[in-house]
């Protein structure tokens, strides 16, 4: 759903560390090299980061939605 | 005993600690791990949730977030002389959060409001939940003090490790500069120079024995060996406390222990004195 907040194995935090891996993944960075710059070491941590799908964002506009349509009724 | 730093920095620190046994190794690792207590939240009040997260859930992303802890200023809440179920301000401190979505929003650690501005996320750009517009959250979370036994979230570090302290010879007489060692080291013990085999980087040896076994099949050149009563640790803390501190701690409460035995020991030998 939205990424985790610690590495399920050993417990670091990485949560913090997804969205600069996601920006910099997008734009076309290789993501052993990302990780490598993030500090992340340890390959259980680096799944995470790595095996990670945001699906919350997919969620969201479902909720997004009856706003904009309620507000499209109004006017 | 002596100790050595190998290298240190913000968050770890890997060290030597010569003359001390696998015993005392694993109990200060166990202390660690288990008895040396950090701030987290625990108590979460659910005030407005109207996110996509269940309040369950969110409850446990917010216990997880480490947060700076000040040992000095608060108390065990068992060990409190307050005695509440909620406590007092020497064994707890409140967290809010109070955020509403105009527009499609993340909302991170960085939007917990603190009481005591010394208690606050180790990070602020850790994710809680992200909201679409509308939608409300407003919570307090009580942060205490705790152990590693009770919950994961107390524990002070993310990895804390020993292991032997390792040995690398070769020996040149059965040497035939195949250079098999140093294609096959996963940690790159070996180099070469002026083409002879070398061992550059011993430290990093991890014992695993591959380099023995790709020498010469009937008599290896290279023996491996751990130094006696050696341990290369390895503590890396969540940021909650300094690492020196870790340390520390676990040996003031390893003292503490001891101390205890011995005069539980004391009272039970006084008792049986008296009775025979
Ligand atoms: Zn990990
Ligand atoms: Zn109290």
């Amino acid at each position: 759903m939205i990424i985790p907040v610690r590495c399920f194995t050993c417990g670091k935090v990485i949560g913090d560390k997804w969205e600069e891996f996601a920006k910099r993944v997008k734009a076309g960075e290789n993501s052993k090299k990302v990780l490598d710059d993030l500090g992340v070491t340890r390959y259980c941590c680096r799944r995470m980061l790595l095996s990670h799908v945001e699906i919350i964002d997919e969620i969201i506009k479902f909720y997004e939605r009856p706003k904009i349509n309620k507000e499209e009724e109004a006017t | 005993m002596d100790i050595n730093i190998l290298e240190k920095n913000e968050e770890s620190i890997r060290l030597i600690v010569e003359g001390i046994n696998t015993l005392m190794a694993n109990t200060i690792r166990r202390l660690i791990l288990t008895e040396v207590p950090v701030m987290a939240l625990d108590d979460i009040v659910m005030i407005e949730n109207s996110s996509v997260l269940h309040d369950e859930i969110l409850a446990l992303r917010l216990g997880l977030i480490p947060l700076k802890t000040d040992l000095d200023a608060y108390n065990l809440p068992e060990k409190c002389s307050c005695k509440s179920e909620l406590g007092c301000h020497l064994c707890r401190t409140v967290l809010t959060l109070d955020v509403e979505a105009n527009k499609p929003l993340t909302v991170y650690s960085g939007n917990l409001v603190s009481e005591d501005p010394h208690i606050v996320p180790v990070s602020e750009k850790i994710p809680l939940v992200k909201l679409a517009p509308g939608q409300k959250i407003r919570l307090e979370a009580y942060a205490k003090l705790g152990k590693g036994t009770v919950h994961a979230k107390w524990q002070p570090v993310s990895s804390c490790t020993y292991r032997y302290v390792p040995v690398v010879k070769i020996d040149k007489t059965k040497c035939n500069e195949c250079k098999e060692c140093i294609r096959i080291c996963p940690k790159r013990v070996f180099e070469e120079t002026k083409g002879k085999v070398r061992v550059a980087n011993e430290i990093e040896c991890i014992l695993c024995g591959d380099c023995v076994e790709a020498c010469n099949k009937n008599q290896s050149a290279i023996k491996l060996d751990k130094k006696q009563n050696s341990f290369i640790f390895y503590i890396e803390s969540t940021g909650a406390l300094p690492v020196e501190r870790i340390f520390y701690e676990s040996l003031k409460i390893y003292e503490e222990k001891i101390l205890d035995f011995i005069s539980q020991l004391e009272m039970a030998i006084n008792v049986s004195e008296k009775t025979s």
